[in-house]
């Protein structure tokens, strides 16, 4: 049953990239959706379909063992970074599989976001202008949480993908970005996500030759953007902001 | 769909800050320019807010003379097709642009002001206040008002005048540092 299930999932991804596809299964995690943003979240629920095959035969050692994407290479290493990845995968006590797929070309449905930025208490901010920022941003970075019962196919377009980390970076393409709105799930945090978020984001911005990567940090998280490599106040240089509500 | 339309966004949202929703800011930020549009084109200075006539040679020479490492002109020219604001001013006799200013930012929460330059031979006589006034007179028309920038300990007191208040709240402005990256030093 998995194997005609695969097969469909084939024909899809046949259908997706529209070339021939001698393997079962897609060789790696490497792949670049390129999909036109209108039907990506259908496609990728059957691209992952595929994806399960490989994962199950290859990486998972015993079902208990959390999986962990290599660490991030430093940025001499020529292959670029996949445009969307697995970060982690874990099975929990019940037989449930759990990825956290990063994504950097992903569509955002805004009404997760809204429902995100609540949930770390956020102020509301309009839906229209929210999706004008996004759209707006030189890169968005998120993290979706794939949940798959043992034994289950997955099925539906979005089913079991929820959006649990998101941050996202301004740029004029050719010297400087800011990061921006950086969140993780309350549920999700103090799992190393945020770090890994940050990290992906930087080193995507290095790769396109970015050099000058910026952020406001909050007194409280200065010290978790520190560890990542970034700096305060370098040289003496101040952040300022004009008349700030404070 | 119905999207809850609650007019001008006012909340400010910097990485991982919380705080709860500050009052509504009414749109009567005094727009009053220090020095009226008339004052400066009387005395041979334009203003321009789009790339178009910008010479970046001249551009460049000005960033250089004020001490700017000198860029790439087609890396500059990349810049400023995606930079949502700016101001320059050209000085009529020369047609050389005098003083420049730009603006990043996602169009709607957020703004940065980058490359805030006036040409050493024309500091002083206020170009570099009508630059700012200006840019961000047009950021705040267009409903940005977290407009942020990163200052040198020198100009502080050229932003401060202007309205920019440096950490407020303790929020720090912060920069990636390629050296700082411990898993880079392997390799070093």
């Amino acid at each position: 049953m998995q194997t005609s299930s695969s097969a469909s999932s084939l024909c899809a991804v046949d259908c997706i990239f529209n070339r021939s596809n001698q393997q079962p299964y897609p060789s790696s995690f490497n792949f670049n959706l390129g999909l036109p943003t209108g039907s990506r979240k259908l496609k990728v629920s059957k691209l992952n379909a595929g994806f399960w095959e490989s994962i199950r035969s290859g990486l998972i050692k015993n079902n208990t063992t959390q999986v962990i994407e290599p660490p991030s290479s430093p940025e001499e290493e020529e292959e670029p970074l996949p445009q969307e990845f697995v970060l982690v995968e874990k099975t929990l006590p019940d037989g449930t599989v759990e990825q956290i797929i990063f994504s950097s070309g992903a569509e955002v449905d805004i009404y997760d976001l809204q429902a995100l930025c609540d949930k770390v208490g956020w102020p509301r901010r309009p839906l229209s202008k929210l999706a004008a920022a996004l759209k707006n941003s030189y890169m968005v970075a998120t993290l979706h949480s794939v949940k798959k019962s043992a034994g289950e196919e997955l099925t539906g377009p979005s089913s079991g993908k929820k959006l649990i980390g998101m941050a996202r970076a301004t740029s004029d393409h050719a010297f400087n970005a800011t990061i921006w709105d950086v969140l993780v799930d309350p549920s999700y945090q103090g799992q190393g996500l945020g770090k890994a978020l940050i990290e992906k984001i930087i080193r995507a911005l290095l790769q396109r030759d970015i050099g000058n990567i910026t952020l406001f940090a909050d007194s409280k998280v200065v010290e978790f953007y520190r560890n990542l490599g970034f700096e305060p106040d370098p040289e003496g240089i101040k952040g300022m902001f004009w008349y700030p509500r404070f | 769909m119905i999207l809850p339309l609650r007019g001008l966004t006012t909340s400010r949202l910097p990485s991982l800050h919380h705080h709860k929703p500050p009052p509504p800011r009414t749109a009567t930020i005094s727009s009053a320019l220090s020095i009226p549009d008339e004052a400066l084109t009387s005395r041979g200075f334009t203003f321009h807010r789009t790339p178009q006539n910008l010479n970046l040679d001249h551009l460049n020479s000005v960033f250089v003379a004020v001490g700017f490492p000198r860029r790439d002109p087609e890396k500059i020219k990349v810049a400023l097709e995606h930079t949502d604001s700016m101001l320059w001013v050209e000085y009529e006799k020369t047609k050389k642009p005098v003083a420049f200013a730009r603006a990043t930012g996602d169009g709607v929460f957020n703004a940065i002001i980058w490359d805030v330059v006036v040409d050493p031979s024309f500091q002083g006589i206020g170009l570099g206040r009508a630059v700012m006034e200006r840019l961000v007179e047009e950021l705040v028309s267009r409903g940005i008002v977290n407009i942020a920038l990163y200052s040198e300990p020198r100009v502080l007191g050229f932003y401060r005048p202007l309205g920019f208040v440096a950490d407020p709240d303790g929020i720090k402005g912060m920069v990636y540092s390629r050296k700082n990256n411990k898993k880079k030093s392997q390799f070093l």
